[in-house]
Parts: C-alpha cells; sequence; structure tokens
C-alpha cells in the first residue's frame, strides 16, 4: 500500500505486516489546516521514493474526497512541493525529531 | 565586484538555439514546417512556446489538439525543469540546433506533469523560490516580503526582464553580516542515468573550520562518483548554465551567481564526450 500506519507504542498486540521491500520508509506526522477533515490516524510510515501526488492520492481516498476535488500538501507550513517530488528528499530536507511534518488543505493555505 | 555582476546578466541571457518539430503522426491538414526559437535557458518550455504552439495549430484541426507536449529523442521533457536544465542534462554535447519534437496527442501521464495555463507555471516557480528561500533563511527573506515582491519576481521572469527580477532576488541573496553565507545551499543534481530524480540534501556553504565548502567538496558528500579519481580518467562532466565550474568554487558564490530564477543551483552530471 501507499502508507502504513506507524508502529503501535509498546506492550500492545502485536500487527502482522505485509512483506517489507528492501526500500527504506520514512515516518510522515499528516496535519489537516483550516476545516479540512482531520485523519483519524495522523502518523504513517511510507517509502522514501513515494510522491507527494502518490501521498495526496492517498489522503483523498482516506478522507473519503472526490478525485475531482483539490488537496495541498505543504512542508514547513511554506511551501507546497511539487506533485512529482519524493518524501524521502523533503524529509532529508525539512524532517525533524525523526519524521517529516506535512500540512493537508482542500484550499490555498499558504500560497 | 563588476565581473560578479557580469556573470548574472549571462546566466540571466543565455539563450539556446532550438528547432521545433511536429511529430510525424499527427494529423495535419498540410505540411508542418519546423519553427525555429531561441529559447531562454533561464525559463520554462510552456512559458516560452506560445508561438510554437500557434505556429504547429495553424496546420491542424481543432479537434486533433489537445495539450502540448515536448520531446527529445524519444524522452518526454518535463515542462517544470528549467530549459537550461534540460537542455545540458540530455542534449549539450550534440550539435545545435537542439531539435525538439512537438505532440498534441497521447499525453505521457507518467512522465509528466499537466500544466493547463500560466498560473500552474507561477504556482511551480513560486514554489521554487519558497523551499530554496526554506534553505538558505528558513524562510524569513520571503515571508517578510510581499505579495506584490513575490509577484515581481515571477513578472521579472515571465517578461525577461533583469533589472525588476533581481531588485527582488537580491534580498533573497543575502545574509547576516555574521554570517559567513546562507544556511543550507539550495541545490540539485541530476543525472540520466540513475533512477533517482535528482539529490537534494543538506548542505552548509561554510565547514565545521570556518572555510567555504567548494564544489568538489558538496560532491564528495552527496555524489562522490562524480569525481575524478586521482589517477583515473575523467569520465563525467559537471555542468551548470552549459559550463563546468572549477571544482574549486565556493557554493556560497554559485549559489549567489549560478542559481536559476528559481533559486536552486541545477546541476548536470553528464558523461564526458569521447571525442
Amino acid at each position: 500500500g501507499v502508507a502504513e500506519p506507524a508502529p503501535p507504542p509498546a506492550g500492545s498486540p502485536v500487527i502482522e505486516e505485509p512483506p517489507e521491500d528492501t526500500k527504506k520508509k520514512i515516518d510522515v506526522l499528516l496535519k489537516a489546516v483550516g476545516d479540512t477533515p482531520i485523519m483519524k490516524n495522523k502518523k504513517w510510515t511510507v517509502e522514501r521514493t513515494r510522491t507527494i501526488q502518490g501521498l495526496v492520492d492517498f489522503i483523498k481516498k482516506f478522507l473519503k474526497l472526490v478525485a475531482s476535488e483539490q488537496l495541498f500538501i505543504y512542508v514547513n507550513q511554506s511551501f507546497a512541493p511539487s506533485p512529482d517530488q519524493e518524501v524521502g528528499t523533503l524529509y532529508e530536507c525539512f524532517g525533524s525529531d525523526g519524521k517529516l511534518v506535512l500540512h493537508y488543505c482542500k484550499s490555498q493555505a499558504w500560497g | 565586484m563588476t565581473d560578479d555582476k557580469d556573470v548574472l546578466r549571462d546566466v540571466w541571457f543565455g539563450r539556446i538555439p532550438t528547432c521545433f518539430m511536429l511529430y510525424q503522426d499527427e494529423i495535419t491538414e498540410r505540411e508542418a514546417e519546423p519553427y525555429y526559437l531561441l529559447l531562454p535557458r533561464i525559463s520554462y518550455l510552456t512559458l516560452v512556446t506560445d508561438k510554437v504552439k500557434k505556429h504547429f495549430q495553424k496546420v491542424m484541426r481543432q479537434e486533433d489538439v489537445t495539450e502540448i507536449w515536448f520531446e527529445y529523442e524519444g524522452t518526454p521533457l518535463k515542462w517544470h525543469f528549467p530549459i537550461g536544465l534540460l537542455f545540458d542534462l540530455h542534449a549539450s554535447n550534440t550539435a545545435l540546433p537542439w531539435n525538439i519534437t512537438v505532440h498534441f496527442k497521447n499525453f505521457p501521464e507518467k512522465d509528466l506533469l499537466h500544466c493547463p495555463s500560466k498560473d500552474v507555471i507561477e504556482a511551480h516557480f513560486m514554489a521554487c523560490v519558497k523551499e530554496a528561500d526554506a534553505l538558505k533563511h528558513k524562510s524569513q527573506v520571503i515571508n517578510e516580503m510581499q505579495k506584490k515582491d513575490h509577484k515581481q519576481l515571477w513578472m521579472g521572469l515571465q517578461n525577461d526582464k533583469f533589472d525588476q527580477f533581481w531588485a527582488i532576488n537580491r534580498k533573497l541573496m543575502e545574509y547576516p553580516p555574521e554570517d559567513s553565507g546562507f544556511r543550507y545551499i539550495p541545490f540539485r543534481i541530476y543525472q540520466v542515468t540513475t533512477e533517482r530524480p535528482f539529490i537534494q540534501k543538506l548542505f552548509r556553504p561554510v565547514a565545521a573550520n570556518g572555510q567555504l565548502n567548494t564544489l568538489g567538496d558538496l560532491l564528495k558528500e552527496v555524489c562522490p562518483a562524480a569525481i575524478t579519481p586521482e589517477d583515473g580518467e575523467k569520465k563525467n562532466q559537471v555542468m551548470v548554465h552549459g559550463i563546468e565550474p572549477m571544482l574549486e568554487t565556493p557554493v556560497q558564490w554559485l549559489s549567489e551567481h549560478m542559481s536559476y530564477p528559481d533559486n536552486f543551483l541545477h546541476i548536470s552530471i553528464i558523461p564526458q564526450p569521447t571525442d
């Protein structure tokens, strides 16, 4: 799949994960902006090579948004990366505390 | 320094002589003549090819025309990469003019982003400028600017107005007097031979010992395969705006003088020509 929920905290029952490929994954924290619906699960583990467009499609499906509805993703609450940008690169440059925080919005928030 | 300011002008006014030809399978009502154009290295294909589109649409039926897209020797050209980068990466060691094939059908969804309007180009350009400033100044300089200043950057690029553009862009090239340069250098390194689209990492212009980091230092850190070993044969060219800067060049200087208008250093690693 596009993204997996982040591993559960220690002590909780182990969830069986499908066999992983050798690509490394990064942790992403998704934050809703304005009156955009909030995702119940905010923390996701995503392959480095996943693109922003791939993430947008995933969030839209998860939030049950129509394909034609727009969804904007922002890094550092300051810029919207290109749809073909890989999350791994964004994590390298703009990640903090072991994760990449991305804000998502149905309308343009930061231009 | 006068010399350094000249570099800014040389970069801005760089042009690539290009010959646009219609793809042979496009349906035309009569033969399509090639269209010749000098393309600005610093701009984007969909921003500067309105005349190309008009020229070929004249020989086609309205219903056969959908979104225009460009290809070079079978490779779709990403309009959201600057023209100079596309040329350096794909065609710099071939004879001029650059021969680009024009398509109006079968848009390659997997390879290209759509470009329905100039607004999309502006949004992409401004997003790159903002990302660059996030790296250089933690977005402080770009955020302090007014909307009209952002607009002036775009208008300067769109209308090929060097002074209009640099009146604002010079602020993005400043740094606090107590520092020796930007926080991090906005750069992207491209190679045709690899799977990944480009290399972009955090890289400081100044080393821990206070020395200015060079282009060679940058490559050693993020793309060591591009560097020729001590007694080895030179296998690659490291190209920016059609030239190979000396590896001793400080990256801070390169960032200030040879970035594209989006404030990124777009660097191509290409095979050394054999002749």
